[in-house]
């Protein structure tokens, strides 16, 4: 068995809306060993991009704890956060969320900013990055000159590029076509499978979920069931 | 710090970007002009003479001396010389070409005057005939006039019977050393207007409107000063006897509301730029809402998203700042010129430009520091979370 990576003990999250409470994660567990590739699927408002936003630190729980990668969430200041963001995830948004006026290679570049690298580096660590993700020929290009799935595989890229040990994609594909979507699932199973990254997916679509290791699914803030990929699909059967 | 980033949406918004810096660049023009042309106002005090002393009315300085005066001023122990000086007002073809004339003891006005320096013709010349003139340097340039030209000058004061205008021809051109006597005043011999009026060529008040005294070396001022008010004591007419920057100094109290006024001018512009600069900002902020979201979800600090927003209010001010301060020195010749006549000393000082700078970066500061603190407030799924 694998080393956990990823793990959440009995955490609750809930949010205030006007007058009434709502929860969105409650006393909730979950483990994810390294080099794991994690879908999660669930009705709308099930936490599943709660759940996310609390292992990229990005929210904090009301109670319980988050360890990522050794590192304890709960007691964390912003600014540690924030550190804690640079080194050690990558995120990847339905939206792609690229910063319209830079560049593909400016954008990718932008989380290397975080870390102390040379010019010559940065821009080395960048271009490799966007040459895995199919883009080096479109280094120059703004965002608005791009196709959806080329920003996402920018977005891919800039996920990347810092080398976090765990990559957060929330519903990644959820404004792709078919074949756009294929290409950035393949893209993710290749930076689990070669790179070893911990991935956690959220995703309607089964045919994305499908591409990870085991799918964890979420209702009404907790894990309702997590199901592994049938052997049968992982490892075709040669003829 | 992304500075990239910065500079990007600075450009990603040319118009906006531009617009706000030419306001800026406008209000810091504004401010140091305004700031120079009341500094002008008060150069006649900062280069007051110290051995000089000016003796006027008790009662105003509108109210003339008497011709008999001065003798009696002369005979006061530590007086070196004294000079009558009557204000002409009058102008040159029209009432909007301003500038100084003054009637005086035309044998005693450069040893009382000794930072006028003659740069062309000669004090003989002037002293050959009582319709010469002497004229400064700068009042030469501005309407052409070389020696021997005759200035035909319509009194306001003193008019002539006739009807016809003053005429005065020019003698010699000189040069100011200080600040305290500009190079744009026309100087005339009393002796010329007293005969017309005498003669009833001309019409106006007969008598002096100060006397400059020179002091002798080594007197005290003060004690000359009281001597001098002593004498006219019991009359017939009381004068005051002042150092010549207690004198000047009159005159910009006179325009004390001037200063004000022109002071606040600039405070209401620069204020109102403030709120302009505000307001960009809070466009900025608000535009960039989603932005930051991202920003912080790849691990910039709140404290990056804070320096980026005032960086960007800082560099348009500072850009409007440098723009306003380089225009104000470029425009400073042109304008120095054209007002030679009503304010002499029109010169751009260091420490104006470094207000103007250092203003428009207050500017910067203070505009940029609401929307860089907002920014740092954001909460990065609230921003995310909101759609764009
Ligand atoms: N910032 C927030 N403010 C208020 N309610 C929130 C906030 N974030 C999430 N919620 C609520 O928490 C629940 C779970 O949200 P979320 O994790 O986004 O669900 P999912 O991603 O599975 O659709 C929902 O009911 C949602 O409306
Ligand atoms: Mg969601």
């Amino acid at each position: 068995m694998a080393e956990t990576i990823i793990e959440l003990k009995r955490v609750t999250r809930s949010y205030r809306r006007g007058s009434e409470t709502v929860s969105a994660l409650q006393d909730f567990d979950l483990q994810v060993p390294v080099g794991a590739f994690r879908a999660i699927m669930g009705p709308s408002g099930s936490g599943k991009s709660t759940l996310l936003n609390l292992v990229g630190g990005l929210d904090r729980p009301d109670a319980g704890n988050v360890v990522v990668d050794g590192a304890e969430l709960t007691g964390m200041s912003p600014a540690q956060l924030s550190r804690f963001r640079a080194d050690r995830i990558g995120v990847i948004f339905q939206a792609f969320n690229l910063i319209s006026v830079l560049t593909a290679l400016q954008n990718v570049e932008l989380p290397l900013l975080l870390h102390s690298l040379g010019r010559a580096r940065r821009r080395e660590q960048a271009l490799r990055a966007l040459k895995l993700v199919g883009m080096d020929d479109r280094i120059h290009h703004r965002p608005a000159q791009l196709s959806g799935g080329q920003e996402q595989r920018v977005a891919v890229a800039r996920a990347f590029a810092t080398d976090p040990k765990v990559i957060l994609a929330d519903e990644p594909t959820g404004e792709l076509d078919r074949h756009a979507a294929d290409s950035i699932l393949d893209l993710l199973v290749l930076l689990n499978q070669e790179f070893g990254k911990t991935i956690l997916m959220v995703t309607h679509d089964p045919r994305a979920a499908e591409r990870a290791g085991a799918v964890i699914h979420l209702d009404k803030g907790q894990v309702d069931r997590i199901v592994p990929r049938e052997p049968v699909s992982e490892q075709p059967a040669g003829r | 710090m992304p500075w990239h980033l910065i500079g990007q949406n600075l450009r990603a918004h040319k118009l906006r970007t531009l617009l706000t810096i030419g306001s800026l660049a406008v209000a810091v023009f504004l401010v140091c002009f305004l700031r120079t042309v009341v500094l002008g106002l008060e150069a006649g005090v900062v280069g007051s003479a110290s051995n000089r002393l000016i003796v006027q009315s008790a009662v105003s300085l509108f109210v003339d001396l008497p011709l008999g005066y001065q003798s009696k001023i002369e005979g006061v122990p530590g007086v070196a010389r004294v000079c009558k000086q009557q204000w002409f007002g009058g102008y040159f073809q029209d009432p909007s070409n301003f500038f100084a004339q003054f009637a005086v003891d035309g044998d005693r006005l450069l040893e009382t005057f000794p930072e006028m320096q003659i740069v062309q013709g000669s004090e003989e010349a002037f002293r050959a005939s009582p319709t010469q003139c002497l004229i400064g340097t700068g009042l030469a340039a501005k309407y052409g006039w070389k020696l021997g030209s005759r200035i035909p000058i319509i009194g306001t004061y003193f008019t002539r019977s006739d009807g016809k205008p003053w005429e005065f021809t020019v003698a010699a051109l000189y040069e100011s050393k200080s600040a305290n006597v500009d190079n744009s005043t026309l100087w005339f011999h009393f002796k010329y207007l007293y005969e017309s009026l005498v003669s009833k060529a001309a019409e106006g008040p007969l008598g002096v409107g100060v006397y400059v005294i020179r002091l002798a070396g080594g007197s005290d001022p003060v004690k000359v000063a009281g001597a001098v008010d002593a004498l006219f004591d019991s009359g017939p007419l009381r004068v005051q006897t002042t150092s010549e920057a207690e004198f000047q100094r009159q005159f910009v109290t006179m325009m004390g509301s001037v200063q004000t006024f022109l002071g606040s001018i600039g405070g209401g512009v620069l204020f109102a730029i403030m709120l302009a600069v505000l307001n960009t900002m809070l466009l900025s902020f608000r535009q960039r809402f989603h932005e930051i979201g991202v920003l912080k979800a790849l691990g910039f600090s709140d404290a990056v998203t804070f320096g980026m927003l005032l960086f960007e209010s800082l560099g348009i001010c500072a850009c409007g700042g440098l723009l306003g301060v380089t225009a104000s020195l470029a425009s400073a010749s042109y304008f120095a010129r054209s007002m030679s006549t009503i304010l002499p000393t029109f010169a751009i000082t260091g420490a104006t430009t470094a207000m103007g700078l250092g203003l428009a970066i207050s500017i910067g500061v203070v505009a940029g520091l609401f929307p860089a603190w907002q920014a740092m407030r954001l909460e990065c799924i609230d921003a995310l979370r909101a759609e764009v």
